[in-house]
């Protein structure tokens, strides 16, 4: 029962900072319509920038600024680069967001080399904040839990009760009748590009000490985020939330439970043949769940495109 | 070949000269190459270019021809080379002459992909991409776990002269792969040039430009897509068994993100358009690798920077911008844009030098060990420590970039005129 | 003898407003029809709704007596029905000859095939010359379709749309955004080109098809308010009222 809190815990972190990016990523999708494929460098770059800050002024003040320079990068990456290929179609912005993935790691490690850097958690977070019986909970967990929550409850409120947030929800779904009541939809595009992507900053600046930063860190939790808004439905908020928790304590608890084919095959009524190794399905018997604990977003993906081709909540036509 | 496009439309009784002649000069070609490059490295270099020419050709089948992008063709290639790597290791190997070995291959991956493209080929556009992601991701990781076919970590590896001599041929040395490798290649692309001609070729480009109106013309439009995707799968498999009886061992190297990526950005680079541009992908790539990679270390750098300014200001990739050459010579104004080129191309080179200096610099300065200053650029052998090297590389880049900036509207000037035809200027 | 095209108790809602309130039509074999009516009257949507474009809520539509309900577009024209789209709607990147040609690869039984050469076959490129002959883009037949001009590429639209050899033909405003002698045009060369075969159009303005159609339907507020010979439905007091009403309602 302990163990059960104690994943639903960590599964609940890992889940949050998936939303943090998947959030940014689908609300981009559903005002643009491109799909950024170098979301995740932009929070690769949120860690690296808040490694640097850190290094001279403190972990604190990284949080601070990493996120709006990494906000500036992407209004920026909108402003110069992305306006540009928008006149090809949605393909080739694809491709450029694919391109500029790759073009940030090299920059990435032309910079910072092709080593992990020592980022590391504040010492104030170092340590346990509670207790489950036997099992330490870090402090920093719990930070990055109330950390992700209050910027969701900000952005929420931002959303639905200020002019700008009404400005964008009208824009999201009707950018002409936006544009023609006078409302610059060029800037808001460029703004909702640089909130988000500053978004996925903070995700870096936060998960970079724990997950730890290094140049292919991008590479590594893109796909999963990508996964993640499919699986979600792309387009749909709610189901980048849903979808980034269910992933967060699928894979949490794959690899916490060490639930073993062997067993479930003996119970079945199959007997182990031996010796295993060379047997043609010694693959299969010594499969357990920690070892797939990381292609199992992945098979959730094609489970639910092959019965609901628009994921959990998407109604929308890509 | 894109002037043969146009002209191909018109009804030809049979193959015309004009059709056949590109043809004919690439298999000649073909024959003749190792002749001229007689060094080992550089037949390596052709066999590796010939396979990726086919993969970017069959990648093409999906991007240029038929509207999807993909982020995931390599595991096509890779679990066809799996499976003829395998074969390679079975006793009845023995009985199989080795150039029919990668039609084995084409078959595995037409099947992986006949599963595949039941969900994937649905819809085009970003939900296609996206699938074929997360597919070429499953995949790749599975290649630990699924030991008995992937090998783990170190892969599996075959000799390929274990199979039935081929007229007393046993593939021992490097030019008989290289023979075998061309022979496929011009197969291969033969006929993946005919699949464009034919009506599920056609109207794959019809699905592309517009699916809804292909629809009412008859078609389904995702049954159009499945059948390019299978035959692409088909041809991935086909530069698969390639590789795998060229450098006998698969990793997992072969079927991850990094692989479908690059032949993403090998097609781009080439140019989607035009059927023959990603064999001009693949040739400069192949190049630009070897190359850049003897001389810097940071050539990846140079190529995500050339590939993101491909898509930004050049979508039609480098078979375009050779294409657009067609009516300046056609209209017998091509000389116009010579001087124009000259005074705007050299200063932009010499600006990119400069740059490209600078950044070299800048990266001996911030990671060469510890004391070691020396370092040797453009045949120059300069500390970075000292201040002569920066200015010459800024000056390079601010005069290069001030001179190609000046000189461009007079480039536009001559490009306009140039395509405009004799008496219709007003 | 079944109708062409049937409709039976039509109807349509989106969210709470319903649309197509009930419609019943019948439309005979080689007749032409035009649905006239003002803006928002639901031309567009009906015309989505025969050829299954939207589901309906309610009501069927059946092509020579064939329930059309649950087809998907392409099984439909496999049926012989051919549309064109309000907003021009071809292929940009392909030239003006392979449009039409790609229109007659499934009439001429090709279907999905991959071992016939497009350009050996003799009849599929006399086929889409002819029908380039009629629509007068024969001097155009290399150009990407895209570059061609707003009168032109309507043209196209309708020369694809008649390519298949389907027999009934549905027209949705091909004169939209034309002016006065481009409309002459198309008219007339909708009436070559619909020859001998079912002609479904949907039109703005009652003075475009007057000359063209056998028979009008008078689409207001989701209703048909007159259906009959073009002299009666501009005689008809209805229609007067809701064509003067709207020209009204625009002057304010």
């Amino acid at each position: 029962m302990d163990l059960i809190l104690v994943n639903l815990i960590d599964g609940l972190v890992t889940g949050l900072l998936l939303f943090m990016l998947s959030a940014g990523l689908t609300l981009i999708f559903s005002m643009m319509g491109v799909l950024n494929f170098a979301h995740a460098s932009f929070y690769m770059l949120g860690a690296y920038f808040a490694y640097q800050i850190s290094t001279y002024l403190g972990f604190w003040m990284g949080l601070l600024i990493a996120p709006p320079l990494v906000g500036i990068v992407g209004a920026a990456v909108e402003r110069y680069g992305l306006r540009r290929v928008h006149q090809y179609g949605h393909v080739p912005e694809l491709i450029f967001t694919f391109g500029l993935a790759l073009l940030i790691e090299e920059l990435v490690k032309f910079i910072w080399g092709n080593d992990q850097i020592p980022y590391q958690i504040p010492e104030i977070l170092e340590g346990a904040a509670f207790s489950i019986s036997s099992y330490d909970i870090p402090a920093y967990k719990v930070f990055m839990i109330f950390l992700s929550l209050g910027i969701f409850a900000g952005l929420l409120f931002v959303m639905t009760r200020t002019r700008v947030g009404m400005i964008i929800q009208a824009a999201l779904s009707y950018p002409r009748t936006v544009e023609a009541l006078g409302h610059n939809v060029p800037l808001v595009f460029m703004g909702v590009f640089g909130v988000g992507t500053a978004l996925a900053g903070v995700a870096g600046v936060i998960a970079g000490p724990v997950l730890s930063t290094f140049p292919g860190m991008a590479f590594v939790l893109g796909s999963i985020v990508f996964v993640t808004i499919v699986i979600g439905g792309l387009g749909s908020l709610g189901g980048a939330l849903v979808a980034a928790l269910i992933i967060g304590w699928l894979t949490t608890f794959a690899k916490a439970y060490n639930i073993r084919m062997e067993d479930i095959l003996t119970s079945l009524g199959f007997t182990k043949p031996e010796p295993v190794w060379d047997s043609a399905w010694a693959d299969l018997w010594t499969l357990t769940s920690p070892q797939i604990a990381d292609i199992l977003p992945y098979l959730l993906m094609i489970l639910i495109l092959v019965f609901r081709p628009y994921g959990l909540f998407g109604k929308r036509d890509v | 070949m894109q002037s043969l496009d146009k002209t191909q439309t018109r009804l030809e009784g049979g193959v015309s000269m004009k059709t056949a002649m590109p043809w004919i000069v690439s298999a000649v070609m073909l024959v003749l190459m190792p002749f001229i490059f007689q060094s080992n490295s550089a037949i390596t270099i052709m066999n590796q270019m010939a396979i990726t020419i086919v993969f970017a050709l069959s990648y093409n089948m999906l991007l240029g021809q038929g509207g999807m992008l993909s982020f995931g063709h390599a595991v096509y290639m890779g679990v066809g080379g799996f499976v003829c790597v395998h074969v390679m290791n079975w006793d009845i190997f023995g009985s199989i002459p080795l150039p029919l070995l990668p039609l084995l291959g084409g078959i595995f991956g037409m099947i992986l992909a006949s599963l595949v493209g039941y969900f994937s080929t649905r819809k085009a556009g970003t939900v296609f991409a996206m699938i074929s992601l997360g597919v070429g991701e499953l995949i790749a990781a599975c290649s630990v776990i699924i030991v008995v076919f992937f090998g783990g970590e170190e892969g599996v590896s075959g000799d390929r002269t274990y199979g039935m001599p081929f007229f007393g041929v046993e593939f021992l040395s490097q030019i008989e792969v290289y023979y075998l490798t061309a022979g496929w290649l011009l197969i291969s692309a033969l006929l993946m040039y005919l699949f464009s001609r034919t009506p599920i070729g056609r109207m794959a480009n019809a699905v592309r430009d517009n699916p809804e109106r292909a629809e009412f013309l008859g078609y389904s439009s995702r049954w159009v897509r499945y059948n390019s995707f299978v035959a692409a799968g088909f041809f991935a498999g086909i530069a698969g068994g390639l590789f795998a009886i060229n450098y006998e061992i698969l990793t997992e190297e072969n079927l991850n993100l990094t692989t479908s990526g690059s032949i993403l950005l090998v097609t781009f680079l080439g140019g989607v358009g035009v059927f023959f541009g990603p064999v001009v992908g693949a040739i400069v790539f192949t190049l630009l690798q070897t190359v850049l990679s003897l001389e810097t270390e940071i050539w990846s750098l140079y190529v995500g920077a050339l590939f993101v300014a491909t898509v930004m200001f050049f979508p039609s990739g480098l078979a375009g911008v050779m294409q657009m050459h067609i009516v300046p010579i056609k209209l017998g104004k091509w000389r116009l844009l010579v001087m124009p080129y000259i005074v705007t191309l050299v200063p932009a080179i010499v600006c990119i030098l400069g740059l490209s200096g600078l950044i070299e610099v800048l990266f001996h300065a911030r990671h060469a060990a510890i004391g070691e200053t020396e370092m040797t650029l453009f045949w120059v052998t300069f500390q970075h420590t000292e201040i002569w090297p920066w200015v010459v590389f800024a000056l390079m880049a601010a005069l290069g970039f001030w001179l190609a900036r000046k000189n461009a509207p007079q480039l536009m000037e001559a490009w306009h005129k140039a395509n405009t035809p004799d008496g219709a200027d007003t | 003898m079944t109708a062409a095209l049937d409709i039976q108790g039509l109807r349509k809602s989106f969210g709470q407003t319903e649309i197509i309130r009930g419609i019943d039509l019948s439309i005979g074999r080689g007749e032409r029809h035009a649905i006239i009516g003002p803006n928002g009257a639901g031309k567009s949507t009906l015309f989505n709704l025969i050829t299954a474009r939207f589901p309906p809520t309610s009501g069927s539509v059946s092509l020579h007596g064939r329930n059309l309900q649950g087809l998907a577009p392409y099984q439909i024209n496999r049926l012989g029905l051919s549309r064109s789209f309000q907003i021009t709607n071809i292929f940009p990147k392909m030239s003006v000859f392979e449009n039409v040609r790609c229109a007659l690869l499934w009439a001429q039984g090709y279907r999905y095939s991959f071992w016939n050469m497009v350009s050996r076959s003799r009849a599929l490129t006399e086929g889409a010359e002819a029908i380039l002959d009629q629509i007068n883009l024969l001097q155009r037949r290399d150009l990407p379709a895209g570059v061609l001009s707003y009168a032109e590429q309507r043209a196209l639209e309708i020369g694809i749309t008649i390519a298949g050899g389907a027999d009934v033909i549905m027209l949705d405003e091909p004169t939209a955004g034309m002016s006065h002698s481009e409309t002459d045009y198309i008219v007339e060369l909708i009436r070559t080109v619909t020859e001998g075969k079912t002609l479904v159009m949907v039109e703005h303005d009652m003075g475009v098809v007057f000359g063209l159609a056998d028979r009008i339907s008078v689409l207001v507020y989701g209703e048909i308010i007159a259906t009959g010979k073009p002299a009666d439905v501009r005689a008809n007091a209805r229609v007067q009222e809701a064509y003067l009403g709207a020209a009204l309602e625009a002057d304010h």
